[in-house]
């Protein structure tokens, strides 16, 4: 009996021990801008990383090709500086000798690492990082879910515009990267448009008063506004084209509008605006979209960001998927992640190349408080509605 | 172009100039009296934001009826900064000699500690009040009320100071001290309580922004910073230590950027706002008004 005891303890040791070396988990490396320059912009993708880990562990843990490990996290500070980013990703993978990895904030980020996976042949799924230039990175070890690529978001807001019958727009662009791009390929496409560009002036960043632009374009009457605005400079657009009672019935803001404080801040004044954005809760034909929007709700009290909540959640989604097939080896996971078919809250995704392949490029419009997908019509959630004057 | 006789561009260069002006006068009186630069005012305006944005959230308490609380409570914090940070080192004749460049060292230290403890403990993500967001018109000119606000409270304040400073003993002895420490000792001046109310008074100040620019943009722990290098700007073009000058030079970027631009272009508006900077540098090194005395 004794003996048998021994013998029962000796097994269920062996079983403690090969319980406890199943439940190793996944640890999965990032850097994020926690201080400096975007640390305002970053919390959006962090939100959506923390959000994801936890519903995977709750649900079990994550499925490394059929054996199921709870996730950990290996975050550092990046300071906003691209350098410091790339010193971390050599780090995660050479030193934590981490399993995955996740992406940092911003595009100069994503290209600064870029050359790390590579050379590592390390795979990783980017998210908010947009520019043409994107698709010069060597395919293989780094894939860009995001459809809002500037070149062919200027086609697509000339498309909506002519649908609408835009005949003359006002252009102001913040001096900055990615608004500066977008006007790059927006002038000649709304030339070719015939569009008349009645305003086109540029701005700094850190402006403090649009008064004397806003008047400009209140004489100039234009049909459509395009505003390539970043958050802080879009707070100050919204609240003094109110101010000066600048009206056009088609107003496009592009960064800011899907940050939750936004619409806190403007209530209905919000209503009408068009901005970037390729990924809403109210599709209903993308099943996870609208319980991630609750869940994201539920957690942090504050709706996702449109853009970069999604990228972020996104880009988690595709590397699960793709870890349940090819488990954690790198070369399987990059052919996998290459290959195959993801389902996403933004739908089905398929890349080519960098490039997510299979999402539209999009835009959004807020109706009663609600971000709708209102461009291309064939995944429309809503009918664009003309924007009507400021309340008062 | 915009119609330069418009009200419109009146109003948002008063409203932009009262703003700077009162930015400016805090960061002023502390450098005034005592040598010190606070590059981490623009913290303290960051502070009284959140102040204000808290006070409403958690309690339902409008920004304006705020206001008075969070002047006091940035006042409180500057006192302390002053007894924790400051006093011993004014005291000691050979340290007060170099206060002027450790200073600058001191609080761009305890500007990057509020900035991440500001991050720690509100989070990084952006927030904004939706608060007084009616707009008054007049004929053609449109006020946003929480601008109107913002410009009839800076006006008043900063006019109030300015009575103070004439009329007032205490006041009286602030300005003796910025115009020379020297005779302030001889005839009898208590100093330290002058220094302990000019620091209060600054950082108060500094709080009162935050409470106001609470109600026109977003509200992050990183917000501080072009407020404080704006303020700079204005205390250097008014001439350092110089109350009167700093009130001009802000009314005078309020008009650089809304004039100015219409004139120009918005492409021009940081050309115009350094470039007159510089130029006034050059013609005038010890700034508008600053007396060769002050500008060292």
């Amino acid at each position: 009996m004794k003996r048998l005891l021994a013998g029962l303890v000796a097994v269920a040791g062996l079983a403690l021990s090969i319980g406890a070396q199943a439940a190793e988990p996944v640890r999965i490396g990032f850097s994020l801008a926690q201080t400096g320059l975007f640390a305002a912009a970053a919390p959006s993708q962090l939100n959506a990383y923390e959000l994801w880990r936890d519903q995977v562990n709750a649900a079990g843990g994550l499925d490394v090709a059929g054996e199921l490990r709870m996730i950990e996290f290996v975050m550092y500070d990046d300071r906003s500086d691209p350098s410091e980013a790339v010193r971390i990703y050599e780090k995660l993978i050479t030193e934590d000798q981490v399993d995955l990895l996740l992406a940092p904030w911003g595009t100069p980020h994503h290209f600064a690492v870029a050359g790390v996976v590579e050379k590592h042949g390390f795979p990783l799924v980017g998210n908010s990082a947009a520019s043409v230039q994107l698709r010069d990175i060597n395919p293989g070890n780094i894939w860009f879910p995001t459809s809002a690529i500037p070149d062919r978001m200027a086609e697509e807001l000339v498309a909506m515009m002519q649908s609408q019958g835009v005949t003359s727009v006002a252009l102001i662009a913040n001096q900055l990267p990615f608004s500066l791009e977008i006007k790059q390929f927006l002038v000649p496409a709304l030339e070719a448009a015939g569009i008349a560009i009645v305003v086109n002036d540029e701005y700094p960043p850190d402006i403090q008063d649009m008064t004397a632009m806003l008047s400009g374009i209140q004489t100039a009457a234009p049909d459509a506004i395009v505003a390539l605005s970043y958050p802080s400079d879009s707070v100050l657009y919204m609240n003094q084209a109110r101010e000066v009672g600048v009206n056009a019935p088609f107003h496009f803001v592009l960064v800011g509008p899907t940050i939750d404080f936004f619409a806190g801040m403007f209530g209905p004044s919000l209503d009408g605006i068009v901005t970037i954005g390729h990924w809403s809760p109210y599709k209903t034909e993308w099943a996870r979209a609208k319980p991630f929007f609750d869940a994201y709700v539920a957690k942090y009290q504050t709706t996702p960001d449109y853009l970069d909540s999604a990228l972020a959640y996104m880009s988690c989604e595709i590397l699960q998927q793709a870890v349940a097939v090819a488990g954690l080896d790198h070369d399987r996971l990059r052919e996998v992640i290459a290959l195959d078919t993801f389902d996403t809250i933004n739908g089905p995704v398929k890349f080519d190349g960098v490039s997510n392949a299979t999402t539209p490029t999009s835009f959004l419009q807020f109706q009663g408080g609600e971000a709708h997908l209102v461009w291309p019509e064939s995944i429309a959630t809503a009918p664009y509605q003309p924007k009507e004057a400021w309340p008062q | 172009m915009a119609d330069l006789l418009s009200t419109q561009l009146l109003f948002a260069a008063l409203v932009t100039g009262a703003l700077y002006g009162l930015t400016a006068l805090g960061l002023n009186l502390v450098y005034g009296t005592m040598r010190l630069l606070n590059v981490a005012h623009g913290e303290f305006v960051m502070l009284g934001a959140f102040a204000a944005y808290w006070a409403f959230t958690l309690a339902a308490i409008p920004p304006l009826v705020a206001l008075p609380f969070i002047v006091l409570l940035t006042a409180a914090a500057g006192l302390a900064i002053y007894r924790g940070l400051f006093r011993g080192l004014l005291r000691n004749p050979r340290l007060a000699e170099r206060i002027e460049s450790n200073s600058l060292l001191l609080f761009f230290g305890l500007s990057i500690v509020l900035q991440n403890v500001a991050a720690a403990f509100f989070t990084a993500t952006p927030r904004a009040l939706p608060y007084l967001d009616s707009i008054i018109r007049i004929g053609d000119l449109g006020m946003a009320t929480d601008r109107l606000a913002t410009l009839i409270i800076a006006a008043s304040v900063t006019l109030a100071i300015v009575l103070f400073l004439r009329f007032n003993l205490l006041g009286l002895a602030i300005k003796a001290l910025i115009q020379n420490r020297e005779a302030t000792l001889i005839v009898g001046i208590d100093v330290e309580k002058v220094q302990r109310m000019s620091f209060a008074l600054g950082f108060g100040l500094a709080g009162l922004a935050g409470g106001l620019v609470s109600m026109l943009g977003q509200i992050t722990p990183f917000m501080g910073f072009p407020y404080m290098i704006t303020a700079f700007v204005v205390i250097i073009l008014g001439g350092l230590g110089n109350l009167t000058g700093g009130l001009i030079a802000g009314l005078l970027l309020g008009v650089l950027e809304t004039y100015g631009v219409a004139l120009t272009s918005t492409n021009y508006r940081s050309i115009l706002i350094y470039g007159v900077f510089i130029l006034i540098l050059v013609l005038r090194p010890q700034g508008l008004l600053g007396g060769r005395r002050i500008a060292r």
